[in-house]
């Protein structure tokens, strides 16, 4: 079969000439728009009589009543079942918190490169230790210490809930087809827009943070478990049955195992997703890290930056021994002997000796005040605020080169592309829009475009929807430019790969605002800020879905391209990326999410539109407007990936 | 092996007695735990530690800070797991539901500091152009404020979503061909400025006081149309743009305390309600923090140090 797909793939490229019609007729649309642009720019907005204005104040009044009711002595069981959870999870973070310190640093520090080191290796165990030590340095071990036990909860449940579905999905497509909206959902909807409701629901602390992170970081656990789980070779499950195995043990016994890499890849982004969560976490009383952060962009940018720092190295730190520890105890690989297990066991005990040895040493010489008089804290400021104090100086050469390019851009470029997008009359945007999408992935697709504009259009967000859009489409395309060949690439060389994994972790977990917000002074215009922000975040999570599809597809498929004399660059083009059509289409799906899940973001740095309505939303406890500013972006995100995703989603179908 | 096993979780158990044993001795005072919340900006950092120093140092307090935002802290109060805050920009839909409403938050009087909001130039571009004293000096000139995001009108820069704000009703309602730029969060809009600033070029943005970098820059304020009476502030309330062609009204800004700790009998809810500093010394100690980046209970102890008697009018000597 794979030779026949690869021979099928080499022999018949598909005729050029359909292809040419089709661009030319979106072309076609794209200038029609145009022309309806400057003919009657500005004239005809969407009606206010098709408008729905009380929408935002009957949301309101739901939140008020909602708040009403939990405020009350004795509120209902529906309340008392949220209370009761929120203390939960409250208690258990708050436990781990106090364990941690009760430990000392000594002690935490000792327990975990130990851990580490039983189960990891002694790679993993140097990692560990050194972050430890990072985050004693850096003056931020009580911070971080919180933030650890925060992503110790979320992270935990988020498997146990996401990993479990994830199959279900890979196994099922009638409830992957039901779950992908739900995920859709909660990965483009703005913390910001549902922050109160769960503040009102679970009041504020740890709890509340980890229900928030959780919403975040339980997608992707299921989607790239899910593309784990069907990536397994249809024939191997059927030699599996084939012997007689149940559903559990072909579940158990062959389709995990296989998955792993991709299993990998899901704790992984997990992790990461977690943790890109820590600063919004802040805010409804979090603790840790993000507040440092949040109160660092305000008054000491340096001590967010060393903030933001201990974040990166904490998702890294976390990321490589939970892979360490996942590689080190695969069955395939243990082949441990009877003298070595004792061995192992002796040495277990000597660990725990140490760990209680070390707590000792740590309370004896209280370990926490001598880590707050010899940090390296006020040094490391100096140097990140001199940097800083460079970068903000608008008498540099980067300055005289980076301004001049961001105004340009602006001028000629995302300032007229904005107006275009905002004073298009309605009807051409919404049809052309519309045709557009049926061209390119069919009727179902173009009819969701008409109702998700139309949606936009009745909630009052029209302009507002249209301003952001042309930047997400902006934001978009580049990060698709950026991001599939940099996959493909990773998926080739393994010395890429080594040298991108840590600048991708950095990007996914670094706060955006931490390096954005330097980056202003720099193009001190609107709209680059928040395209970089979102290209900057969307990218690594395309380049790793591309890198690990491509790297998945059969040997066999690639042995027979070779065996007909294909080129590397042949088999790469015409069998590799094919194949990995499916990781691909995910990761454009999970890119464009990303760029709009970055749309908050950008209005706090000066995209405007959604973005600023969503986080105004909930700072001046506008609920209406918050959770119908985050439906504009939700419709945008579904608009978008069905008409990217359309033709593809017909195929598997036709499959079920 | 089952012995090692058993020897494994024998440690275990001892580290972990050992642990729960050696907690330190509550500390027994009359004043027990505060929890105080600090907003991100500057100037709360500073009263907020100001305070936490004076109940830690003077009444033994062990002081908690939250940082959760302005608007959920209400909730927070409600459920008791903040105690007070003490810096609040009138949030009066939170008043009304939690104050007014549900009872499960109390007023705790003003703080001293009065919050002015309006239209700032730099000084250096008010001296160039005097006629700038006022708004209607702006009338003809807007082009000075140029920018690439606002084509052939003036820019005009404005403040952090989470502010009292109405400059976009404003501007139409003076009739003034500015173009309303939002640049997002405050760090972003300090960006912005400072850039301009520094390059001594013209820039019109919402500024408000106190504020730390007001001691930096030199900054002058715009003169807005007179208040009058039914002039308007809230942009949500929609209408006829001309209510709103006034200046902002100034703040009293206020503290408020959990119904919880209000009644809890603690000495410390005695000086939170007796505190009140100045605009100038909030501006001192958060340019301290800020400016200067001194950590923040240092900088709150040098004021404290210095400013013997407000303080112990607070502890009510």
């Amino acid at each position: 079969m794979a030779v026949a797909e690869a021979a099928g793939r080499l022999a018949a490229p598909p005729p050029r000439r359909w292809w040419r019609s089709r661009t030319g007729l979106v072309l076609a649309i794209v200038v029609g728009m145009v022309i309806a642009f400057f003919g009657w720019r500005n004239q005809l907005v969407w009606p206010g009589s098709f408008t729905w204005n009380s929408l935002s104040h009957h949301l309101d009044s739901f939140q008020t009543w909602l708040s009403n009711n939990r405020n009350v002595p004795h509120p209902s069981v529906f309340f008392r079942a949220f209370n009761g959870l929120a203390n939960f999870l409250d208690n258990l973070v708050g436990w781990l918190t106090s364990l941690f310190f009760k430990l000392t640093w000594a002690g935490t520090t000792a327990l975990g490169v130990l851990v580490v080191l039983r189960f990891g290796g002694r790679r993993a165990a140097l990692g560990t230790a050194a972050a430890f030590v990072s985050f004693a340095a850096m003056g931020l071990w009580e911070s971080s210490m919180r933030t650890f036990a925060l992503t110790l909860a979320s992270v935990g449940f988020s498997l146990a809930i996401g990993l479990p579905l994830g199959v279900l999905a890979g196994r099922s497509n009638r409830f992957q087809r039901a779950i992908t909206p739900v995920l859709d959902a909660m990965q483009i909807i703005p913390a910001f827009a549902y922050l109160m409701p769960i503040v009102i629901l679970f009041s504020v602390g740890p709890g509340a943070a980890v229900v928030t992170t959780l919403i975040y970081a339980i997608p992707p656990a299921i989607r790239i478990t899910a593309l784990g789980i069907r990536g397994v070779p249809t024939n191997t499950v059927e030699a599996a049955t084939a012997l007689g195995a149940t559903r559990m043990q072909t579940l158990l016994k062959v389709q995990l195992p296989l998955a792993r890499r991709m299993l990998l890849l899901s704790v992984n982004q997990t992790i990461l997703f977690a943790l890109s969560m820590v600063v919004i976490a802040g805010l409804i009383g979090g603790q840790g890290l993000g507040d440092v952060v949040t109160s660092g962009l305000y008054s000491n940018p340096a001590l967010a930056m060393l903030a933001g720092a201990a974040i990166v190295i904490m998702a890294i730190a976390l990321d490589r021994s939970t892979e360490a520890m996942a590689i080190r105890t695969d069955p395939a690989h243990r082949h441990l002997t009877e003298g070595k297990q004792r061995r192992l066991r002796l040495y277990t005990l000597g660990c725990a000796v140490a760990v209680g040895l070390a707590v000792g040493l740590g309370h004896a010489f209280n370990a926490g005040s001598v880590w707050s008089r010899w940090t390296g804290q006020s040094w490391l400021l100096r140097q990140v605020q001199s940097a800083l104090d460079f970068v903000q100086n608008p008498n540099t050469f980067i300055f005289h080169i980076t301004n001049p390019i961001g105004n340009f851009i602006v001028r000629y470029g995302l300032e007229p592309l904005r107006s275009f997008f905002v004073e298009v009359p309605w009807p051409a945007m919404t049809f052309g829009l519309a045709l557009i999408a049926f061209l390119l992935s069919g009727l179902r697709p173009a009819v969701v475009t008409i109702v998700m504009l139309s949606v936009i259009g009745v909630t009052n967000e029209w302009t507002s929807a249209m301003d952001t859009l042309s930047q997400v489409l902006v934001a978009t395309v580049l990060t698709m430019i950026v991001g599939i060949p940099l996959g493909v690439w990773a998926a080739e060389s393994a010395r890429t790969r080594r040298v991108m994994r840590p600048i991708l972790d950095v990007l996914q977990t670094l706060p955006q605002l931490v390096y954005i917000i330097p980056f202003i002074y720099l193009m001190p215009v609107s709209i680059v800020p928040g395209v970089i922000a979102g290209v900057l975040y969307a990218s690594p999570v395309v380049i790793r879905l591309v890198e690990a599809g491509v790297r998945e597809v059969s040997p066999h498929s690639v042995e027979a391209a070779d065996a007909f004399g294909a080129t590397r660059f042949q088999t790469l083009l015409k069998v590799k990326i094919p194949l990995a059509r499916e990781a691909i289409m995910l990761g454009v799906n999970q890119g464009m999410i990303m760029v709009l899940a970055v749309v908050v973001i950008g209005g706090l740095v000066g995209s405007g539109a959604l973005g600023y309505d969503v986080a105004q939303g909930l700072q001046q406890s506008l609920f209406g407007q918050g959770v119908l500013a985050s439906l504009a972006i939700l419709a945008l995100g579904i608009a978008l990936d069905r008409v990217t995703q359309g033709r593809r989603r017909r195929r598997l179908e036709d499959l079920a | 092996m089952k012995v090692r096993v058993g020897g494994l979780v024998v440690t275990a158990l001892a580290v972990a007695v050992a642990l729960t044993g050696g907690s330190a001795a509550a500390k027994s005072n009359a004043c027990g735990t505060v929890t105080l919340n600090e907003q991100a900006w500057a100037g709360s950092t500073a009263n907020t530690y100001v305070v936490k120093n004076v109940l830690e140092k003077s009444l033994g307090c062990k002081v908690n800070i939250t940082k959760v935002a302005e608007v959920p802290v209400y909730q927070a109060m409600a459920d008791g797991k903040t105690d007070a805050i003490l810096e609040d920009w009138g949030h009066v839909p939170q008043w009304n539901q939690y104050v007014t409403k549900q009872k499960t938050v109390v007023r705790a009087g003003a703080n001293g500091v009065t919050g002015v909001i309006g239209w700032y130039i730099p000084t250096y571009l008010m001296k160039q152009h005097p006629e700038f004293k006022t708004w209607k000096g702006l009338k003809g000139k807007e082009t000075l404020f140029k920018s690439p995001e606002s084509g052939s009108q003036g820019m005009f820069l404005g403040g952090d979503p989470s502010y009292q704000q109405k400059d976009k009703t404003l501007i139409k309602a003076l009739g003034l061909n500015l173009k309303f730029v939002s640049v997002g969060a405050e760090p972003a809009q300090v960006a912005r400025w400072e850039q301009l600033y520094k390059q001594k070029k013209p820039v019109l943005f919402y500024w408000y006081d106190p504020q730390y970098l007001n001691a930096t820059y030199q900054l002058s304020q715009i003169q807005l149309p007179a208040r009058f009476k039914g002039c308007l502030d809230d942009e949500k309330q929609g209408g006829d743009p001309k209510k709103y062609a006034c200046a902002y009204p100034s703040y009293t800004l206020l503290k408020f305390m959990s119904k919880k700790f209000a009644t809890s009998g603690s000495p410390a809810v005695g000086v939170v309600k007796r505190f009140s500093w100045s605009n100038a010394d909030q501006n001192t100690v958060a340019k301290m923090i800020a400016g200067d980046h001194m950590n923040p209970d240092q900088a709150a102890q040098k004021w404290i140090a210095a400013n013997k008697a407000k303080v112990n009018k607070w502890l009510g000597k």
